[in-house]
Protein backbone atom coordinates (compact mmCIF):
# COMPACT_ATOMS: atom_id res chain seq x y z
CA UNK A 1 0.00 0.00 0.00
CA UNK A 2 1.27 3.62 -0.61
CA UNK A 3 1.82 5.43 2.08
CA UNK A 4 4.38 8.45 2.95
CA UNK A 5 8.26 8.43 3.00
CA UNK A 6 9.20 8.95 6.49
CA UNK A 7 12.00 10.46 8.14
CA UNK A 8 12.87 7.06 10.08
CA UNK A 9 12.27 5.43 6.04
CA UNK A 10 15.16 7.46 4.89
CA UNK A 11 17.16 6.86 8.24
CA UNK A 12 17.05 3.53 7.66
CA UNK A 13 17.64 3.74 4.23
CA UNK A 14 21.53 5.40 4.76
CA UNK A 15 22.27 1.51 5.81
CA UNK A 16 22.85 1.03 1.92
CA UNK A 17 26.12 1.94 2.46
CA UNK A 18 27.26 -0.46 3.84
CA UNK A 19 26.38 -2.44 0.96
CA UNK A 20 29.71 -4.16 -0.87
CA UNK A 21 28.76 -3.11 -3.69
CA UNK A 22 26.74 -1.31 -6.25
CA UNK A 23 25.03 -4.33 -7.80
CA UNK A 24 23.98 -5.16 -3.95
CA UNK A 25 22.17 -2.15 -3.85
CA UNK A 26 20.72 -3.04 -6.47
CA UNK A 27 19.20 -6.26 -5.80
CA UNK A 28 17.78 -5.76 -2.30
CA UNK A 29 15.85 -3.10 -4.33
CA UNK A 30 14.52 -4.79 -6.72
CA UNK A 31 13.80 -7.69 -3.93
CA UNK A 32 12.58 -5.80 -1.60
CA UNK A 33 9.59 -3.98 -3.82
CA UNK A 34 8.19 -7.84 -4.55
CA UNK A 35 7.68 -8.35 -0.01
CA UNK A 36 9.29 -6.45 2.46
CA UNK A 37 9.30 -8.92 4.83
CA UNK A 38 11.00 -11.85 3.50
CA UNK A 39 13.26 -13.64 5.74
CA UNK A 40 15.13 -15.01 3.07
CA UNK A 41 15.80 -11.61 1.91
CA UNK A 42 16.42 -10.28 5.48
CA UNK A 43 19.05 -12.90 6.55
CA UNK A 44 20.90 -12.81 3.12
CA UNK A 45 20.91 -9.08 3.33
CA UNK A 46 21.84 -9.17 7.02
CA UNK A 47 24.78 -11.39 5.91
CA UNK A 48 25.62 -9.00 2.60
CA UNK A 49 25.91 -6.08 4.53
CA UNK A 50 27.52 -7.17 7.90
CA UNK A 51 24.59 -5.48 9.24
CA UNK A 52 22.32 -7.29 12.20
CA UNK A 53 18.87 -8.41 11.22
CA UNK A 54 17.29 -5.60 12.86
CA UNK A 55 18.76 -3.46 10.73
CA UNK A 56 18.38 -5.39 7.78
CA UNK A 57 14.09 -6.08 8.39
CA UNK A 58 14.13 -2.20 8.81
CA UNK A 59 15.88 -1.78 5.88
CA UNK A 60 13.79 -3.65 3.49
CA UNK A 61 10.37 -2.41 4.86
CA UNK A 62 12.00 1.35 4.03
CA UNK A 63 13.00 0.79 0.34
CA UNK A 64 9.41 -0.89 -0.09
CA UNK A 65 7.75 2.27 1.42
CA UNK A 66 9.67 4.08 -0.65
CA UNK A 67 9.70 1.88 -4.45
CA UNK A 68 5.98 1.94 -4.08
CA UNK A 69 5.77 5.12 -3.00
CA UNK A 70 7.42 6.21 -6.58
CA UNK A 71 5.01 3.68 -7.84
CA UNK A 72 1.67 4.66 -7.00
CA UNK A 73 2.52 8.49 -7.52
CA UNK A 74 4.30 7.64 -10.76
CA UNK A 75 6.96 9.05 -10.27
CA UNK A 76 9.11 9.00 -13.97
CA UNK A 77 11.39 11.74 -14.22
CA UNK A 78 14.64 12.11 -12.07
CA UNK A 79 13.94 15.05 -10.78
CA UNK A 80 10.61 13.91 -9.58
CA UNK A 81 12.23 11.15 -7.71
CA UNK A 82 15.14 13.19 -6.40
CA UNK A 83 12.82 15.34 -4.82
CA UNK A 84 11.51 12.98 -2.19
CA UNK A 85 14.91 12.71 -0.71
CA UNK A 86 15.54 14.94 2.52
CA UNK A 87 18.06 17.60 1.49
CA UNK A 88 20.64 16.41 3.84
CA UNK A 89 20.78 12.82 2.14
CA UNK A 90 23.76 11.52 1.02
CA UNK A 91 24.02 12.81 -2.49
CA UNK A 92 25.50 9.82 -4.53
CA UNK A 93 23.36 6.90 -2.52
CA UNK A 94 20.63 9.12 -3.67
CA UNK A 95 21.62 8.95 -6.81
CA UNK A 96 22.38 6.00 -6.88
CA UNK A 97 18.91 4.71 -5.50
CA UNK A 98 16.93 7.24 -8.25
CA UNK A 99 18.34 5.23 -11.31
CA UNK A 100 17.81 2.06 -9.92
CA UNK A 101 14.25 3.31 -9.15
CA UNK A 102 14.04 4.87 -12.74
CA UNK A 103 15.20 1.82 -14.64
CA UNK A 104 12.76 -0.51 -12.45
CA UNK A 105 10.04 1.94 -12.46
CA UNK A 106 8.35 0.50 -15.72
CA UNK A 107 8.47 -3.22 -15.13
CA UNK A 108 6.76 -2.43 -11.90
CA UNK A 109 4.25 -0.60 -13.17
CA UNK A 110 2.84 -3.16 -16.04
CA UNK A 111 3.25 -6.06 -12.82
CA UNK A 112 1.24 -3.66 -10.66
CA UNK A 113 -1.69 -3.13 -13.33
CA UNK A 114 -1.08 -6.67 -15.09
CA UNK A 115 -2.03 -8.44 -11.22
CA UNK A 116 -4.71 -5.87 -10.08
CA UNK A 117 -7.83 -7.22 -8.71
CA UNK A 118 -10.09 -8.47 -11.67
CA UNK A 119 -12.75 -10.61 -12.44
CA UNK A 120 -11.72 -14.08 -14.17
CA UNK A 121 -9.48 -12.66 -17.23
CA UNK A 122 -10.39 -14.50 -20.68
CA UNK A 123 -6.95 -16.37 -21.85
CA UNK A 124 -7.93 -18.21 -24.82
CA UNK A 125 -11.26 -18.84 -27.60
CA UNK A 126 -11.71 -21.84 -29.35
CA UNK A 127 -14.62 -22.26 -31.50
CA UNK A 128 -16.01 -25.16 -33.96
CA UNK A 129 -19.05 -25.10 -35.84
CA UNK A 130 -21.08 -28.33 -36.18
CA UNK A 131 -23.98 -29.90 -38.21
CA UNK A 132 -26.49 -31.67 -36.15
CA UNK A 133 -27.72 -34.50 -38.64
CA UNK A 134 -29.97 -36.22 -36.07
CA UNK A 135 -31.52 -36.25 -32.71
CA UNK A 136 -34.31 -38.26 -30.72
CA UNK A 137 -36.75 -35.24 -31.56
CA UNK A 138 -35.89 -35.47 -35.87
CA UNK A 139 -33.70 -38.19 -36.67
CA UNK A 140 -33.25 -36.39 -39.80
CA UNK A 141 -31.74 -32.87 -39.72
CA UNK A 142 -29.40 -30.34 -40.71
CA UNK A 143 -28.99 -27.79 -38.10
CA UNK A 144 -25.84 -25.92 -37.48
CA UNK A 145 -24.70 -25.38 -33.79
CA UNK A 146 -21.44 -23.70 -32.30
CA UNK A 147 -19.55 -24.58 -29.46
CA UNK A 148 -17.37 -21.79 -27.78
CA UNK A 149 -15.04 -22.58 -24.92
CA UNK A 150 -13.68 -20.17 -23.18
CA UNK A 151 -10.33 -20.55 -21.06
CA UNK A 152 -10.23 -18.19 -17.75
CA UNK A 153 -7.46 -17.64 -15.38
CA UNK A 154 -8.73 -16.22 -12.02
CA UNK A 155 -5.79 -13.87 -11.04
CA UNK A 156 -7.26 -14.51 -7.23
CA UNK A 157 -8.68 -17.66 -6.81
CA UNK A 158 -10.89 -19.15 -3.62
CA UNK A 159 -8.85 -21.69 -1.87
CA UNK A 160 -7.72 -24.91 -2.90
CA UNK A 161 -9.07 -23.81 -6.51
CA UNK A 162 -7.06 -23.94 -10.13
CA UNK A 163 -6.28 -20.40 -11.09
CA UNK A 164 -7.22 -21.86 -15.11
CA UNK A 165 -10.79 -22.56 -15.36
CA UNK A 166 -12.45 -23.95 -18.77
CA UNK A 167 -16.20 -23.21 -19.74
CA UNK A 168 -17.88 -24.82 -22.94
CA UNK A 169 -20.69 -22.92 -23.89
CA UNK A 170 -23.03 -24.26 -27.25
CA UNK A 171 -24.97 -21.59 -28.97
CA UNK A 172 -27.38 -22.42 -31.27
CA UNK A 173 -27.60 -19.84 -34.57
CA UNK A 174 -30.06 -17.39 -33.61
CA UNK A 175 -27.83 -17.15 -29.80
CA UNK A 176 -24.84 -16.22 -31.90
CA UNK A 177 -26.58 -13.60 -34.19
CA UNK A 178 -28.20 -11.83 -30.84
CA UNK A 179 -24.58 -12.17 -29.14
CA UNK A 180 -22.84 -10.48 -31.86
CA UNK A 181 -25.22 -7.83 -31.88
CA UNK A 182 -24.46 -7.25 -28.18
CA UNK A 183 -21.10 -7.19 -28.81
CA UNK A 184 -21.23 -4.58 -32.03
CA UNK A 185 -23.13 -2.41 -29.59
CA UNK A 186 -20.20 -2.60 -27.33
CA UNK A 187 -17.67 -2.10 -30.08
CA UNK A 188 -19.52 1.12 -31.48
CA UNK A 189 -20.03 2.71 -27.27
CA UNK A 190 -15.84 1.74 -27.58
CA UNK A 191 -15.53 4.12 -30.62
CA UNK A 192 -17.50 6.73 -28.97
CA UNK A 193 -15.88 6.37 -25.81
CA UNK A 194 -12.26 6.12 -27.57
CA UNK A 195 -12.95 9.31 -29.73
CA UNK A 196 -13.63 11.59 -26.73
CA UNK B 1 -48.90 -54.36 -41.67
CA UNK B 2 -46.76 -52.19 -43.85
CA UNK B 3 -46.35 -48.57 -42.11
CA UNK B 4 -43.97 -46.03 -42.47
CA UNK B 5 -44.08 -45.37 -38.69
CA UNK B 6 -41.85 -47.34 -35.96
CA UNK B 7 -44.29 -50.30 -35.32
CA UNK B 8 -43.15 -49.89 -31.84
CA UNK B 9 -44.33 -46.85 -30.77
CA UNK B 10 -47.77 -47.44 -31.29
CA UNK B 11 -49.56 -48.90 -28.26
CA UNK B 12 -51.46 -52.50 -28.07
CA UNK B 13 -55.20 -50.42 -28.04
CA UNK B 14 -54.50 -48.58 -31.64
CA UNK B 15 -56.85 -50.18 -33.69
CA UNK B 16 -59.64 -49.86 -31.05
CA UNK B 17 -58.35 -46.47 -30.70
CA UNK B 18 -58.62 -45.13 -34.32
CA UNK B 19 -62.32 -46.92 -34.50
CA UNK B 20 -63.07 -44.92 -31.97
CA UNK B 21 -61.72 -42.23 -33.79
CA UNK B 22 -63.92 -43.00 -36.49
CA UNK B 23 -67.09 -42.50 -34.73
CA UNK B 24 -66.65 -38.42 -34.26
CA UNK B 25 -68.49 -36.26 -36.94
CA UNK B 26 -67.58 -33.63 -39.12
CA UNK B 27 -67.65 -30.94 -36.27
CA UNK B 28 -65.98 -33.07 -33.47
CA UNK B 29 -62.86 -34.80 -35.13
CA UNK B 30 -61.44 -31.15 -36.90
CA UNK B 31 -61.88 -30.08 -33.45
CA UNK B 32 -60.21 -32.72 -31.80
CA UNK B 33 -57.74 -32.48 -34.35
CA UNK B 34 -57.06 -28.33 -33.81
CA UNK B 35 -56.34 -29.44 -30.11
CA UNK B 36 -53.99 -32.23 -30.84
CA UNK B 37 -51.89 -29.95 -33.08
CA UNK B 38 -51.98 -27.25 -30.50
CA UNK B 39 -50.26 -29.44 -28.34
CA UNK B 40 -47.71 -30.33 -30.56
CA UNK B 41 -46.89 -27.12 -31.51
CA UNK B 42 -46.12 -26.25 -27.50
CA UNK B 43 -45.61 -29.42 -25.87
CA UNK B 44 -45.23 -27.69 -22.47
CA UNK B 45 -48.44 -26.72 -22.19
CA UNK B 46 -49.95 -30.25 -20.81
CA UNK B 47 -52.38 -28.56 -18.35
CA UNK B 48 -54.00 -26.72 -21.35
CA UNK B 49 -54.22 -30.10 -23.34
CA UNK B 50 -55.93 -31.83 -20.69
CA UNK B 51 -58.44 -28.79 -19.81
CA UNK B 52 -58.79 -28.79 -23.41
CA UNK B 53 -60.15 -32.56 -24.05
CA UNK B 54 -62.19 -32.16 -20.62
CA UNK B 55 -64.24 -29.27 -21.63
CA UNK B 56 -64.57 -31.13 -24.77
CA UNK B 57 -65.59 -34.24 -23.20
CA UNK B 58 -68.21 -32.38 -21.19
CA UNK B 59 -69.87 -30.54 -24.22
CA UNK B 60 -69.95 -33.34 -26.36
CA UNK B 61 -71.16 -35.80 -23.24
CA UNK B 62 -68.65 -38.08 -23.14
CA UNK B 63 -66.27 -39.52 -20.53
CA UNK B 64 -63.23 -37.07 -19.65
CA UNK B 65 -60.82 -39.89 -18.79
CA UNK B 66 -61.76 -42.27 -21.98
CA UNK B 67 -61.18 -39.40 -24.20
CA UNK B 68 -57.84 -38.47 -22.44
CA UNK B 69 -56.96 -41.49 -22.47
CA UNK B 70 -57.81 -41.94 -26.59
CA UNK B 71 -56.13 -38.75 -26.71
CA UNK B 72 -52.53 -39.75 -25.30
CA UNK B 73 -52.35 -42.92 -27.75
CA UNK B 74 -53.26 -41.10 -30.41
CA UNK B 75 -50.61 -38.40 -29.87
CA UNK B 76 -47.74 -40.95 -30.58
CA UNK B 77 -49.03 -41.09 -34.67
CA UNK B 78 -47.77 -37.92 -34.61
CA UNK B 79 -45.16 -37.69 -32.64
CA UNK B 80 -43.56 -40.74 -34.43
CA UNK B 81 -44.17 -39.08 -37.93
CA UNK B 82 -42.30 -36.06 -37.05
CA UNK B 83 -39.47 -38.34 -35.85
CA UNK B 84 -38.79 -40.07 -38.82
CA UNK B 85 -39.76 -37.30 -41.01
CA UNK B 86 -42.89 -38.45 -42.59
CA UNK B 87 -44.43 -36.53 -45.69
CA UNK B 88 -48.18 -35.58 -45.16
CA UNK B 89 -49.11 -38.54 -47.92
CA UNK B 90 -47.01 -40.87 -45.75
CA UNK B 91 -48.72 -40.38 -42.81
CA UNK B 92 -51.81 -40.27 -43.95
CA UNK B 93 -51.06 -43.92 -45.64
CA UNK B 94 -50.39 -44.46 -42.33
CA UNK B 95 -53.42 -43.66 -40.48
CA UNK B 96 -55.78 -45.30 -43.39
CA UNK B 97 -53.65 -48.33 -42.81
CA UNK B 98 -54.14 -48.17 -38.89
CA UNK B 99 -57.82 -48.08 -39.29
CA UNK B 100 -58.71 -44.05 -39.56
CA UNK B 101 -61.52 -43.45 -42.44
CA UNK B 102 -60.24 -42.11 -45.26
CA UNK B 103 -61.91 -38.88 -45.50
CA UNK B 104 -60.52 -38.07 -41.88
CA UNK B 105 -57.27 -39.46 -42.77
CA UNK B 106 -57.30 -37.23 -45.68
CA UNK B 107 -58.04 -34.35 -42.96
CA UNK B 108 -55.58 -34.98 -40.60
CA UNK B 109 -52.86 -35.15 -43.41
CA UNK B 110 -53.72 -31.76 -44.77
CA UNK B 111 -53.26 -30.39 -41.42
CA UNK B 112 -50.12 -31.90 -40.52
CA UNK B 113 -48.65 -30.82 -44.05
CA UNK B 114 -49.70 -27.12 -42.67
CA UNK B 115 -48.52 -27.32 -40.18
CA UNK B 116 -45.20 -29.18 -40.81
CA UNK B 117 -42.29 -26.01 -40.62
CA UNK B 118 -43.49 -24.97 -37.23
CA UNK B 119 -43.75 -28.70 -36.27
CA UNK B 120 -39.92 -29.12 -37.12
CA UNK B 121 -38.44 -25.96 -35.81
CA UNK B 122 -40.25 -26.69 -32.42
CA UNK B 123 -38.38 -30.52 -32.54
CA UNK B 124 -35.29 -28.72 -33.62
CA UNK B 125 -35.89 -26.31 -30.41
CA UNK B 126 -36.26 -29.42 -28.35
CA UNK B 127 -32.96 -30.96 -29.75
CA UNK B 128 -30.60 -31.71 -26.95
CA UNK B 129 -27.84 -28.37 -26.49
CA UNK B 130 -24.85 -29.00 -23.98
CA UNK B 131 -24.35 -25.37 -21.51
CA UNK B 132 -26.34 -24.08 -23.39
CA UNK B 133 -25.66 -19.87 -23.38
CA UNK B 134 -29.03 -18.50 -22.39
CA UNK B 135 -28.31 -15.03 -21.65
CA UNK B 136 -24.99 -12.44 -22.09
CA UNK B 137 -25.21 -9.04 -19.71
CA UNK B 138 -21.65 -6.85 -19.64
CA UNK B 139 -20.70 -3.67 -18.45
CA UNK B 140 -17.57 -1.92 -19.61
CA UNK B 141 -15.35 1.10 -17.81
CA UNK B 142 -12.61 2.72 -16.70
CA UNK B 143 -10.09 1.94 -14.34
CA UNK B 144 -8.66 5.49 -12.74
CA UNK B 145 -6.84 3.54 -10.39
CA UNK B 146 -5.55 0.82 -7.82
CA UNK B 147 -4.18 0.08 -4.43
CA UNK B 148 -0.64 0.16 -6.22
CA UNK B 149 -1.41 2.95 -8.77
CA UNK B 150 -2.79 5.73 -8.21
CA UNK B 151 -3.72 6.94 -11.89
CA UNK B 152 -4.66 5.16 -14.48
CA UNK B 153 -6.91 5.23 -17.39
CA UNK B 154 -7.38 1.59 -18.69
CA UNK B 155 -10.57 0.27 -20.25
CA UNK B 156 -12.06 -2.70 -19.20
CA UNK B 157 -15.07 -5.14 -20.16
CA UNK B 158 -16.82 -7.21 -17.88
CA UNK B 159 -19.01 -10.03 -19.39
CA UNK B 160 -21.50 -12.47 -17.75
CA UNK B 161 -22.70 -15.75 -19.43
CA UNK B 162 -25.42 -17.22 -17.84
CA UNK B 163 -24.93 -20.76 -19.01
CA UNK B 164 -28.07 -23.33 -18.40
CA UNK B 165 -26.64 -26.62 -16.65
CA UNK B 166 -29.15 -29.32 -16.61
CA UNK B 167 -32.38 -27.52 -15.11
CA UNK B 168 -30.40 -24.83 -13.68
CA UNK B 169 -28.28 -21.93 -14.50
CA UNK B 170 -25.01 -20.80 -14.35
CA UNK B 171 -22.95 -17.30 -14.38
CA UNK B 172 -19.55 -16.73 -15.77
CA UNK B 173 -17.78 -13.89 -15.09
CA UNK B 174 -15.15 -12.82 -16.56
CA UNK B 175 -12.69 -10.05 -17.77
CA UNK B 176 -11.57 -8.52 -21.25
CA UNK B 177 -9.12 -6.41 -22.42
CA UNK B 178 -9.59 -4.30 -24.91
CA UNK B 179 -7.63 -6.37 -27.31
CA UNK B 180 -9.29 -9.49 -26.13
CA UNK B 181 -12.43 -7.81 -27.08
CA UNK B 182 -11.42 -7.26 -30.38
CA UNK B 183 -10.04 -10.86 -30.99
CA UNK B 184 -13.31 -11.88 -29.62
CA UNK B 185 -15.71 -10.43 -31.84
CA UNK B 186 -13.26 -11.24 -34.59
CA UNK B 187 -13.52 -15.56 -33.93
CA UNK B 188 -17.24 -15.21 -33.41
CA UNK B 189 -17.93 -13.41 -36.66
CA UNK B 190 -15.63 -16.02 -38.12
CA UNK B 191 -17.91 -18.56 -36.37
CA UNK B 192 -20.64 -16.89 -37.46
CA UNK B 193 -19.52 -17.21 -41.09
CA UNK B 194 -18.87 -20.72 -40.81
CA UNK B 195 -22.22 -21.17 -39.33
CA UNK B 196 -23.70 -19.33 -42.19
CA UNK B 197 -22.20 -21.87 -44.92
CA UNK B 198 -24.78 -24.68 -43.55
CA UNK B 199 -28.15 -22.41 -43.87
Amino acid sequence: MAAGVSEEDFSNLQLLLKAPSKDAVRDVCVQSHKDGSNHRLIENTAATFSISAAEATRLIQSLHVLSHHVLYQNLTSPEQILAVFPESFHSSLKNLITKILLKNGPTWRTEALSNQISLPQLKDLDWRVDLVSGSDSLSRMAVPTCLVQLKLEDPCPPAGEDTVSTVTVELSRESLDTMLDGLGRIRDQLSVVAGK
Amino acid sequence: MQLHLVKEILPDSVSTDFQNLNRFNEQQFPRLVEILFQFLLEPKETERFLQQLTEFAGEHGMSAGLLRNLMKSVLLVPQGALKKNLTAEQIREDLVTLGLNEDKAAFFSQQWGEHYAALSKCAIGQTLMVNQLVDMEWKFGVTVGTSEVQKVGHIFLQLKLVVRKGTSTENVYMELTLPQFYNFLHELERAKTSMECFS
